[in-house]
């Protein structure tokens, strides 16, 4: 960190914190709050006097509150920059600093937080994790009994800087102890607390076993591990090199530490399962090697930068394996354990990886983006009128919809990823996706159900996983109904309620509604938002009394080639199990409830006039682009 | 070509209330640790290998098993289970298909001596499993037709309640008379800080 502040170009904030982001992907503001130091850097040179003359004395967070600090300190010795800080919330006014200060007068208690907009490129998110608090495991006693740590106390116990110069000592009696467990998983792999491995803590274990060994080869260390996970270059080769420097490794997990009170050792109660024996071993100190959890929070800095998270409060990336740097908003990059859990090599590479792709932002004059974009016709928005609405804004999942009061909605280009969600939510068919306008969409169904089509099985598939499931479900020669027909949108939330009204209202025997799995989609929410309307649709059809089966919602991923085979037979055998009167009875019966309801789509230009209505669009992209002088 | 599937020991288990997480079990060993009755009144009882054993389908061998009859139901190994398997609930089912299967308990189970019983029931209302019933039996050497206290084998868990309450001193167990054991631990547990008292 000192040698990345020395570097010209690099302009290192600390004790600031970013409260809002707003723009897109290289145009980003950002607001800063830097919080008062209540010194001034530029006349603080570090000497520590003020820190001498401090009377107050708090626990160190940065010695994992093992020694003091003053209130009137640096976090540690390679702080950027290395100027003192007053901590406000410990101070009492005393003064005593400022005297110390003498003619430097670097300490000001006038100053107060600084908030100032920057403009930024690209944002790399690298906020790491936290450590998961093994005192809510009663069974550890944690916290209760003072000889059992956990690995971050031992990280600064066993540190030549830390509060003991690297002297490793027992808290209860400051002796060193002779025989030492350390106790893998503890709060991961565990359903009750978090359900994940965390990653790196078998090596860590085994690091510091090694380590404590070097320095002192007659302390006694066993490991209690469920399993131990070496799956890098060179792991399992300092496995073995543990191993034979003597290190013992019991397989099993601990259920119970108890307590001599008069020795305060421990009791580390286990079972070997490899002897399926109970072994109740008696140990100077016990290391817990907790989780490793999310920030606490995570939850603000993903509101703040508008970015999603996967389960367990990880940043989601864009794709797990082709893009897994990228967050799903263009220009935010995502930096080692915050985007899931990574050891220092691997933390590495995420950082050089962000490193480049922030790099591609920075050097480019020119973002190129999918042409196929929502644009708002200015005309038809009710905000415009006046009107209270913001429908499209709610469906948008990268918040590319800007709503003002009395202005129509704007789409911000570069943010939109053309998932067309906006476009089938907007009451008023005020916004168009280009590329998958009303017009071609409707063309490609009319021309799919000119003939029979009440014997057709007609499918919505979204452009990333139901039709490239129907793809392998063709590439797999897997057998399905020849009556099937199907078109591509980019999304289920593309999918309009009108095209499925035209669909029935032009006869169709039975509908797919599909798209990727809720986990899968590629539009962060943009499934739900699909999903949703498909609730509300299948109770429409419900009140219309169609015959149940004719509407189908069905999430089937690019993998599920055989569900798409199988979920189109289903459907066919639906339409077969009508009598082909009665069907077309049924038909006719709802066609003019579909047209009432489809009503408001036949007022945007019909097919015949497609050639008008793309002249139409060019023309108000033009005028919005000279607008806003892009 | 799909054969249909025989119903083994594992899908059996899995459609029982409680047991639908057997297969999550990664072999901590922390449930055995944990345990009383495997700590103090039978080495040989390890509910993790049960689970194994079933999770291989390994029928004879779950059914003969000592392990599924002996637990108490104290449910310490579910509070600490870190796959949240409700273990106790797994040895009961592997306990009610044995029991199905015709297998009898491995098990010393109470013992009624039908020339002292005086049938005056109170085994019967005692008896947490419902394990004991009053039955008319010719006693030789006694009478025809006395009410008798009757123990049923496959229900009774040894747990010795109905000879603590016997008035008789008519009921008794015999291999499983260790179950002082058993208090002990349950009542150090009672004394750890995690339940409240501090030493």
């Amino acid at each position: 960190m000192v040698d990345a502040a020395r570097h010209p170009k690099v302009d290192v904030r600390t004790y600031t914190t970013v409260e809002r982001v707003e723009g897109y992907v290289g145009n980003f503001k950002v607001q800063l709050r830097e919080k008062a130091r209540h010194v001034i850097a530029d006349r603080c040179n570090g000497c520590g006097e003020c820190a001498k003359a401090c009377p107050i004395e708090v626990p160190n967070y940065f010695e994992m509150n093992l020694a003091p600090r003053k209130a009137a300190y640096v976090p540690m010795s390679q702080s950027v920059p290395l100027r003192y800080t007053i901590d406000e919330d410990a101070c009492i006014h005393c003064y005593k600093c400022v005297d110390a200060c003498g003619a430097l007068e670097a300490i000001d208690f006038s100053q107060e937080d600084k908030i100032a907009w920057e403009d930024i490129g690209s944002i790399v998110v690298a906020t790491g994790f936290n450590h998961f608090d093994p005192s809510v495991i009663p069974e550890y006693g944690y916290s209760r009994y003072p000889n059992v740590i956990t690995a971050m106390e031992m990280e600064r116990l066993n540190n030549s800087a830390g509060p003991t110069t690297g002297n490793l000592i027992r808290p209860s009696d400051q002796k060193n102890p002779q025989r030492l467990a350390i106790i893998n998983c503890v709060g991961s792999r565990d359903k009750r607390f978090n359900p994940w491995c965390s990653n790196f803590c078998c090596m860590y274990a085994i690091k510091n076993a090694v380590l404590l060994k070097q320095m002192n080869p007659q302390l006694e260390i066993s490991i209690y591990y469920m399993d131990i996970r070496t799956p890098s270059k060179g792991y399992e080769e300092f496995y073995d090199r543990a191993r034979s420097m003597g290190i013992r490794f019991i397989q099993g997990r601990p259920s119970l530490i108890t307590e001599d009170p008069k020795t305060r050792n421990l009791f580390v109660h286990a079972e070997d399962v490899v002897l399926g024996k109970i072994s109740e071993l008696e140990y100077d100190m016990v290391m817990l090697n907790q989780a490793a959890v999310p920030q606490l929070d995570v939850d603000t800095v993903s509101s703040v930068l508008n970015i999603t998270q996967s389960p367990g409060g990880w940043f989601m990336e864009y794709h797990p394996k082709l893009r897994p740097v990228d967050s799903p908003t263009d220009g935010i990059f995502l930096a080692g354990a915050c985007q899931g859990l990574k050891d220092i090599p691997s933390s590495v590479s995420s950082g050089l990886a962000t490193a480049s792709r922030a790099g591609r932002i920075l050097h480019s004059d020119e973002w190129e983006i999918e042409p196929i974009i929502a644009q708002v016709w200015e005309d038809r928005c009710v905000m415009a009128q006046g009107k209270v609405c913001g429908v499209c804004a709610r469906a948008c999942p990268y918040g590319a919809i800007v709503i003002e009061e009395g202005k129509a909605a704007s789409v911000t280009v570069a943010k939109c990823h053309g998932c067309g969600g906006c476009v089938a939510e907007c009451p008023h068919n005020a916004i168009t996706q280009m590329h998958f306008t009303d017009a071609q969409v409707l063309a490609q169904m009319r021309a799919l159900l000119a003939d029979k089509p009440e014997e057709k099985v007609f499918a919505f598939r979204c452009h990333w996983c139901s039709y490239g499931g129907a793809d392998l479900a063709g590439t797999s020669h897997f057998d399905y109904s020849a009556n099937e027909r199907g078109i591509r949108v980019m999304c289920s939330a593309r999918m309009d309620p009108d095209f499925l009204y035209e669909a029935y209202r032009l006869g169709a025997g039975a509908v797919l509604y599909s798209g990727c799995h809720p986990q899968d989609c590629h539009y962060i929410t943009g499934q739900k938002v699909g999903a949703t309307r498909a609730e509300r649709l299948a109770k429409i059809f419900e009140k219309m009394e169609m015959t149940p089966g004719r509407f189908r919602v069905e999430w089937i991923s690019a993998a599920e080639g055989d569900k798409y085979a199988r979920v189109i037979n289903e459907l066919q055998q639906v339409i077969n199990d009508i009598p082909h009167d009665q069907l077309r009875q049924e038909i006719e019966r709802l066609k003019p409830e579909m047209e009432k309801r489809a009503r408001r789509m036949y007022e945007t230009p019909g097919v015949d006039k497609a050639v008008e209505y793309s002249e139409e669009m060019a023309r108000i992209i033009t005028a919005q682009e000279v607008k806003s002088g892009a | 070509m799909e054969h249909e599937k025989v119903a083994e020991l594992r899908d059996l288990l899995i459609a029982l209330p409680g047991c639908e997480k057997v297969d999550m079990c990664f072999s901590c060993g922390t449930c055995v640790s944990r345990c009383p009755i495997q700590q103090k009144v039978e080495p040989a009882y390890n509910p993790r290998r049960l689970l194994k054993m079933v999770a291989l389908n390994m029928q004879q061998d779950s059914f003969s098993s000592i392990t599924p009859y002996l637990c108490s139901a104290c449910d310490l190994c579910y509070a600490a289970c870190p796959q949240e398997i409700h273990i106790s609930a797994v040895l009961n089912g592997v306990k009610k298909l044995a029991v199905e299967a015709g297998f009898a308990t491995p098990l010393e189970t109470a013992r009624v001596d039908a020339l002292t019983c005086i049938g005056c029931g109170f085994c019967e209302k005692a008896c947490p499993y419902e394990a004991i019933s009053l039955k008319e039996v010719n006693v030789p050497m006694r009478g025809k037709g006395l009410l008798i206290a009757e123990v049923d084998a496959a229900k009774c868990m040894a747990c010795g309640t109905c000879s603590m309450i016997c008035r008789s001193n008519s009921i008794e167990l015999q291999a499983w008379e260790n179950s002082e054991g058993v208090v002990d631990s349950i009542w150090s547990w009672f004394e750890t800080a995690e339940v409240g008292g501090e030493r």
